[in-house]
């Protein structure tokens, strides 16, 4: 086989059809690029904790030990230790509180390191640098505050109150602390009076189970004096959060993926094969010169395959680009360090789809290789007579303008052609409708945990440490609050961990002082308690103890026991069963039960950044003040949202506008007797956008249920792997009047990839297009 | 003279290095005048009539029409231009195949606004002079090559233009239909129909125009009035 005429005639095809090699390039482009978004995301929300724990050498576990009963000799001894595998340290630490700028952190625990790296927990360093001097400090990303790099941070219960920089952001895979400053700094940030303390971290033999966790750690124990050890974190604790995490986020992505994979094939496979289609004339051309099939197969599959090979490989380059900020962003909200396309997607990617390109030109181009040239040029020509007359014949007698009329009708002379078109358009739609149902459902969500709308204030003691009811701390918390402008309401909340019949695990359970319907918790089912012997609770503790909405509970703690009723079930997602009840029944069992903070709420109008910095020097240092924060969780799903939904409605207005280009070219003679006839520019342009009306309002009639299917079974599924049932607001997020608008993004869509050929449409020559055929 | 048509010193080249389709051209066509345009294959016939009907641009020189210069319209007035001064009827008839002859005729008039039963009742008035109105809802696939050049005279006519343009309009019909054609259009021409007809037929020409214009090479070659053949010195020349 001669290869230069091949070669001539695909780069003559490439550069004569311009449009329609962009066309193909671009589609390639976009499809490769949300492609390896997609698989990436999906390759890494499978398991990053997993990946990023080996390779940060995760401990399995941070033994806090009282230094004061026992020496660095004794605490290095431990590696030894019987199901030790490896240890570090012993690292000096401390608990402090932390003040920026008026804001208060928690109690945070902070551990000198004289360098981020070891063989265990070996610690990723998100921005900045390690402390390089004494009065230098790094932050967990974990903390979920970033005060930014050169920020100054307080540490307002060492003596002296101490003023440290950040210099750095890092991450622990185990979250074996909140900062991390120099050695030798830690006995300058220990208050008075306080123990000091050291960090030891381990790796184990046998780490699986909570269990051998404990076991583990009380062979470590008994290798030190008795009572050395104050307390200690388990790895396990670490990769719960984070598999819970992963496991909401995976069944949209997964979604999202499925309907990209979908739109992408289609549309590609609709690209390449009309693209082919649509040279049969010039086959039939080629044939009659003397091309062979074989060369005509070649030619083609090779004038189709140099723009989706260079539209894959820019995609792909894209793709890389586009993950790094949201696997940036994933990473961040899982604690993990750092994550990275996977290497196997940047090779199945391309691959896959190249091959598509491949089989959707070929079985065209084989086909058009075993026509005659007569029967290839007779192909080639515009739609076989008789179809879509009928309609035209029912469109003409509409009382509108005739170039809307013809518009309208003109589908129905391509039949395939079109249902690409509205397979595409249905595909982009259903990707916008789930992203506005799902964005809807995830703000719904953030709002009811984070209780930004109602209670969008926390304010505690500064150390962490709870306060006795009315007492001094109290009263001047209170008498602060009353008199700061703009507090609107505010309600004592308790934590503490209770027995409840029926489970083996202590319970976390919240108790408030006073009316609390007002911070607004979503009700699954049931209502919020009002009175004493009334509790609410979670999905898990529901389905932990097989109890049900209406039924009474016992718990307990320090031998004394209340029996309540389960009025109501309430959104707060995990696998940990909680409960909330009035501070009477709590304090019935557990009477030390102590104000850990106090939930406000403020007058409307009031900014909550002022007010959080108001209240923050009112206050003084002694308390810390926190305002509403966005999870991270939140932010990245977001951000995927748009992201992927963008992607999505590019690639199905690519689809449209390769169909549109495809229909302008076969009717290119008809454009030029309309054009002869008086058609003016806007008219062409009218006729020509009219095209794909009724594909889009029929594709838009299909996509919407099936987006408001997709978006109930994803956000079950969601809700499942975060262990919780969702209230219904949660899931009918679609009203009406918004449906109606969602249904004009398919228009939306389709108008947005017609526009350009509807343009090329109407600034063609006339002349020359009454001489094409 | 009352002037219809004024062409002054125009050419046209399809690219700016290529040679001219039409070259220093001028001539001025009268009112109710019917001219024939001749010329071997290539010679700038359909390209000197695509730029009377608006179709294309000259690369030099002005087209007035009417009093109005269509050379410097844009593309939306050129339109207008088509839809309410000319009417073209080409050789291969250009009907759309999916309309019925109906809405092939009332196209134009649609376009240009017409309510749609004075469209209507043109159309039926038109389809009924050109006997063909017992096929008004038939496709234009199914008709014969006189019956589809019939309904393309009669698109041309709808909107009343005061000028028709013809590209040889029985070039691709048999004999017989073409004289039924060719006497069709004269009919149309003692009506008082101005008409420029560009066909390779000299008999067509001497039969059914007042005036024969000889265009060679892109340049007008000469003039011929009632059959009498009027030499030019060159391009440019009127009559």
């Amino acid at each position: 086989m001669s290869v230069r005429p091949v070669l001539r005639a695909a780069s003559g095809g490439v550069t004569r059809h311009r449009a329609q090699t962009v066309v193909i390039f671009l589609v390639l482009l976009v499809s490769t690029a949300s492609a390896t978004l997609g698989l990436a995301l999906l390759a890494t929300a499978n398991g990053p904790f997993d990946s990023a724990f080996a390779r940060q050498h995760g401990a399995d576990a941070a033994v806090l030990v009282n230094s004061a009963n026992a020496s660095n000799a004794q605490m290095a001894a431990t590696r030894r230790a019987g199901g030790v595998r490896a240890a570090a340290g012993p690292f000096g630490a401390t608990t402090v509180t932390l003040n920026s700028q008026g804001f208060s952190m928690p109690s945070s625990l902070v551990v000198g390191r004289a360098s981020p790296g070891g063989a265990i927990d070996d610690l990723s360093l998100a921005t900045g640098h390690w402390p390089r001097s004494p009065d230098q400090i790094v932050l967990s990303e974990g903390l979920g505050f970033y005060p930014g790099l050169g920020a100054k941070m307080t540490v307002t219960t060492a003596p002296g109150k101490p003023q440290l920089t950040v210099v750095g952001m890092a991450n622990s895979i185990t979250n074996t602390a909140g900062a991390w400053v120099l050695p030798g700094e830690i006995s300058k940030l220990r208050s008075a009076g306080a123990p000091t303390q050291a960090q030891m971290l381990y790796t184990f033999g046998s780490a699986s189970t909570a269990a051998q966790i404990r076991g583990d750690v009380t062979a470590v124990s008994s290798a030190l004096p008795a009572g050395a050890v104050s307390g200690f974190s388990s790895w396990l604790v670490a990769k719960q959060q984070d598999t819970t995490n992963s496991a909401i986020l995976a069944p949209f992505v997964e979604a999202f993926a499925l309907i990209g994979v979908f739109m992408s094939v289609l549309i590609v496979a609709n690209v390449v094969s009309g693209a082919v289609v649509a040279s049969y004339r010039r086959i039939g051309v080629l044939k009659s010169i003397g091309f062979s099939p074989a060369q005509v197969v070649v030619s083609y599959t090779a004038r189709v395959g140099v723009p989706a090979v260079a539209g894959c490989l820019v995609g792909l380059v894209a793709g890389n680009v586009l993950a790094v900020p949201v696997l940036k962003k994933s990473a961040e909200s899982f604690g993990v360090g750092s994550q990275l396309v996977p290497l196997w997607v940047d090779v199945v990617t391309p691959v896959v789809l190249c091959a598509l390109v491949a089989m959707t030109a070929l079985l065209p181009a084989l086909r058009a290789g075993r026509l005659s040239a007569v029967q290839a040029i007779a192909l080639g020509h515009a739609p076989r007579t008789g179809r879509g007359y009928a309609v035209h014949r029912l469109a003409s007698r509409l009382r509108l303008p005739r170039p809307v009329s013809i518009g309208l009708a003109a589908p129905f002379a391509r039949p395939a052609r079109t249902a690409g078109t509205l397979a595409a358009i249905m595909f982009g739609v259903t990707a916008v409708v789930f992203a506005v149902g799902l964005n809807t459902t995830l703000a719904r969500a953030e709002a009811g945990q984070s209780l930004a709308a109602t209670a969008p204030v926390q304010v505690g003691l500064g150390t962490g440490h709870a306060m006795a009811p009315g007492g001094r701390a109290d009263r001047a918390l209170v008498a602060v609050l009353r008199a700061q402008p703009g507090t609107r309401r505010y309600v004592a909340s308790a934590f503490t961990g209770l027995s409840v019949a029926g489970l083996t695990q202590q319970v976390q359970a919240q108790a408030t002082k006073g009316n609390s319907a007002w911070l607004g918790y979503d009700i699954i089912s049931g209502r919020w308690y009002n009175g004493p012997d009334q509790v609410v609770v979670n999905t898990s503790y529901l389905n932990q103890t097989g109890l049900t909405v209406g039924d009474n509970t016992t718990i307990s703690a320090g031998g004394k026991s209340v029996t309540a009723k389960i009025v109501g079930q309430v959104f707060n997602p995990g696998n940990q069963p909680a409960l909330m009840a009035d501070w009477q029944t709590v304090a019935a069992v557990e009477p030390s039960l102590g104000v850990a903070q106090y939930e406000v709420g403020l007058s409307p109008g009031v900014s909550t950044n002022e007010y959080v910095r108001g209240l923050g020097r009112g206050l003084g240092t002694k308390y810390w003040v926190s305002g509403p924060q966005s999870g991270q969780f939140y932010l990245i799903a977001d951000s995927l949202i748009a992201m992927l939904t963008l992607m999505m409605a590019v690639v199905a207005g690519l689809g449209v506008l390769n169909t549109v280009l495809l229909g302008t070219r076969d009717r290119v003679h008809d454009l030029g007797v309309f054009k002869a006839v008086g058609m003016t520019p806007r008219q062409v342009i009218a006729m020509v956008m009219c095209w794909i009306v009724a594909p889009a309002i029929v594709a838009a009639a299909i996509a919407i249920p099936v987006a408001a299917v997709l978006h109930s079974s994803t956000t079950t599924a969601m809700a499942n792997a975060a262990y919780t049932a969702v209230p219904a607001s949660f899931q009918n997020v679609y009203r009406p009047a918004e449906i109606v608008l969602l249904a004009l993004s398919g228009l939306a869509i389709a108008a947005a990839g017609a526009l350009l050929p509807a343009m090329w449409a109407a600034r063609s020559r006339t002349a020359t297009a009454l001489r094409a055929e | 003279m009352d002037t219809l048509i004024e062409v002054s010193d125009v050419s046209k080249r399809y690219d700016s290095a290529g040679t001219f389709a039409v070259e220093g051209v001028s001539l001025d066509v009268a009112r109710g005048e019917a001219v024939a345009v001749m010329g071997p294959s290539g010679s700038g016939k359909s390209t000197l009539l695509n730029l009377i009907a608006g179709l294309d641009r000259p690369t030099e020189g002005t087209v007035t029409v009417a009093g109005q210069r269509i050379d410097s319209l844009n593309e939306t007035s050129l339109a207008k231009y088509r839809r309410q001064r000319v009417g073209i009827i080409f050789q291969f008839f250009n009907l759309l195949d999916d309309l019925t002859v109906a809405d092939n005729v009332m196209l134009p008039a649609q376009l240009a606004g017409a309510p749609r039963a004075k469209a209507r009742r043109r159309t039926d008035d038109l389809l009924e002079r050109l006997r063909i109105g017992e096929h008004r809802q038939a496709y234009p696939a199914r008709l014969s090559g006189g019956e589809r050049q019939r309904v393309a005279i009669a698109r041309a006519l709808v909107n009343s233009p005061e000028l028709l343009l013809a590209d040889e309009p029985t070039g691709a019909l048999d004999t017989t239909t073409g004289e039924e054609i060719g006497e069709l259009l004269r009919e149309l021409n003692r009506a008082g129909q101005s008409m420029i007809m560009v066909t390779h037929n000299p008999d067509l020409a001497f039969r059914y125009a007042q005036r024969t214009i000889q265009i060679v090479d892109g340049k007008l070659a000469g003039d011929t009035t009632d059959g009498r053949h009027v030499a030019r010195a060159g391009a440019g020349a009127r009559p």
